[in-house]
């Protein structure tokens, strides 16, 4: 379903969303970050790009898995703590971040639902917006599948038409939003058609950077798992993490018990976002570790991204955001790790 | 919603048996799941126990598939939580959630001669699958168990082992010379070569310290076995047990699913990441 809406009045149309709270990128100090918007005039969709993506909000960074405790007649107790989530709409989205909801929820489905994420997700509706620029220097999309106006994720697309936006619903959570609004949404005319159109494949020139040989990479590096190259690649590594807390394909966790009260216990297990690129997400308990320099983490990283995970789902594990790009301390550019990958091949 | 794989099944400690102390202490630990939760599971299967307050870990279940009394695991002191269940007595409860893994494919060794080779606390996954297949004996050929650790105080089972010569070849031996010691003397490695299994028509199943491994693998390769006739478990950091978290992979390989058993022709060519 396609439509049009006047820029005044998208404020009207999301009042019009009684039913559902309103994520939308806020500044904060001197970032944009999502947060929940009271007001519809707050809303400003003149923003870049967040620094973190709405994994956030989809799976956020802690949550309390379920509480342990002990009942009056001194029995063990355990409680299972599932999210609550309102139903929720997240605007404003880049078409790359709603991809890595999307990548996500390949994750955290299979064979083993996780139940806290999709008790969330399913609440979750995700209205994107079309980067007609690059919201940073760093974005590569195109390398990785993606587009500036992908879909993947999305259940509406939104595309700034300089005073009205072309709308796509692309689900039926979408299409249900728009009948909330229906009397602000118009017929679009050829012409907004053909605008549409032209700043779409705009929006793909404007891109700066690229990913070589994108599509070998995934059987270069099967070749490389041995090469000193990865001991080249992450010498000035900090092992800070950031790369991997700010990317919004990044799934891994951690579980750990927090205790509030130690006779009779009480306490509760707890869920954190965890990162490969930590000495002890790997180590054993005896103190071995398979994965024990920045070398093997580093390699890990890529090697999950480029190769594990477009085996197992046939998605690359990266958008394009270029966050760990612009995040990183020290400059580690994974285009330049994998153009590196691609001479090393050659 | 689907089922929540997170949520443990409270069980109770029912037996603590202490197999070896001193610096490197094991103990046997039988639990009941309580609240009549099933808990069915195959051999070569682990459970990941929680000790509430102080986290989880994933252990092997050291019972056969067919014992329904209880869950049978052998820990050795080590992290956080196995040095708490250690410190644990009968009647206490834990959380046991699982199972989790691959599994030995038993079934496809019916009619086979099984040769066991354990080391230290690498008898626990051992013990599920040759009690599975002592109890279904005529399904299968000879059962052999060749099994050693540092010293006789090091042993685990030590009774039970005594017991299993009744009903099966078992070849223990011990790293270095003691008084009273009657058996092998020597690495396991040394004692597979000693003990010349024969490949015909077998399958070998090898648990153990990594460098054991190793060298036992040579030592059978040396005896004419085939790589897809020896069979091993690979450990590594877990935390959900389902392939999410991100840690355990071996490559391509998550073990928490894909493992831990694996015949070593898959696990020769995985990267060594683990």
């Amino acid at each position: 379903m396609e439509k049009i809406l006047n820029k005044k009045n998208l404020p009207r149309w999301i009042k019009g969303l009684k039913a559902f709270q309103v994520y939308a990128p806020s500044r904060d100090g001197d970032i944009w970050n999502y947060a929940l918007i009271e007001n519809p005039e707050d809303i400003t969709l003149d923003y870049t790009s967040t620094v973190l993506s709405p994994k956030t909000i989809v799976f956020p960074q802690r949550e309390i898995l379920l509480k342990f405790g002990t009942s009056n007649d001194g029995e063990l107790e355990i409680t299972e703590t599932l999210p609550q989530q309102d139903p929720s709409v997240i605007f404003g989205v880049r078409p790359c971040d709603a991809k890595a909801v999307f990548l996500m929820d390949k994750v955290f489905g299979g064979d083993f639902v996780d139940p806290y994420y999709w008790n969330r997700r399913d609440q979750i509706i995700l209205v994107g917006l079309t980067c007609n620029t690059p919201p940073s220097p760093n974005c590569f999309c195109l390398s990785v599948d993606g587009s500036p106006h992908s879909k993947d994720g999305l259940d509406i697309l939104m595309t700034d038409l300089g005073d009205r936006y072309f709308m796509e619903s692309l689900t039926e959570k979408g299409d249900e939003l728009f009948n909330l609004g229906k009397k602000l949404f118009e017929k679009p005319t050829a012409k907004d058609i053909k605008e549409l159109a032209k700043i779409q494949a705009d929006s793909e020139k404007n891109l700066k950077r690229q990913i070589k040989n994108i599509k070998k990479i995934p059987s270069l590096l099967k070749d490389m798992f041995e090469s000193s190259y990865w001991d080249e690649a992450s010498m000035s590594c900090l092992r800070c993490g950031i790369c991997t807390y700010l990317c919004p394909t990044c799934h891994c966790f951690d579980m750990n018990d927090e205790v509030a009260v130690t006779s009779p216990i009480k306490g509760q297990r707890v869920r954190t976002w965890d990162t490969c690129q930590f000495p002890d997400f790997t180590m054993h308990s005896s103190g071995h570790n398979p994965r024990p320099d920045k070398a093997s983490r580093l390699r890990q990283r890529v090697f999950h991204k480029f190769y594990y995970f477009p085996e197992r789902y046939k998605n690359f594990q990266c958008i394009g955001c270029g966050r760990c790009i612009s995040k990183c301390p020290v400059g580690i550019d994974i285009i330049q790790v994998l153009d590196g990958v691609s001479d090393h091949g050659a | 919603m689907e089922h929540n794989t997170y949520l443990p099944k409270l069980a109770e400690i029912i037996q603590i048996k202490e197999e070896v102390t001193g610096a490197r202490p094991i103990k046997t630990f039988r639990t009941r799941i309580l609240n009549s939760h099933d808990f069915s599971f195959r051999c070569g299967q682990c459970a990941m126990l929680s000790v509430f307050g102080k986290g989880e870990s994933m252990i092997s279940i050291s019972s056969s598939p067919l014992v329904k009394d209880y869950l049978q695991f052998s820990i050795l002191k080590m992290g956080r939580v196995t040095s708490s269940l250690h410190e644990m007595s009968e009647g206490d409860i834990i959380g046991i959630r699982g199972p989790y893994g691959n599994g030995f494919p038993i079934e496809d060794w019916k009619g086979k001669n099984i040769i066991f080779i354990g080391g230290g606390i690498g008898l626990a996954p051992i013990w599920s699958v040759l009690h599975t297949a002592l109890g279904k004996k005529q399904e299968y050929g000879d059962l052999t168990l060749i099994y050693g650790a540092r010293t006789s105080q090091d042993i685990v089972f030590k009774d039970e082992l005594q017991e299993l010569k009744k009903e099966m070849t078992v070849h223990l031996s011990i790293d270095v010379e003691e008084p009273e010691w009657e058996e092998f003397v020597g690495f396991v490695p040394q004692n597979v070569t000693d003990k010349k299994p024969s490949p015909e028509n077998a399958i070998t199943i090898t648990c153990g310290p990594p460098i054991m491994i190793k060298f036992v693998i040579k030592a059978l390769k040396d005896l004419g076995f085939e790589d897809r006739q020896i069979y091993t478990t690979v450990e590594n950091k877990m935390k959900c047990g389902i392939g999410k978290c991100g840690r355990c992979n071996i490559g391509l390989h998550y073990v928490c699913k894909d493992g831990p058993v694996y015949s070593w022709a898959e696990l020769k060519n995985l990267p060594q990441e683990y």
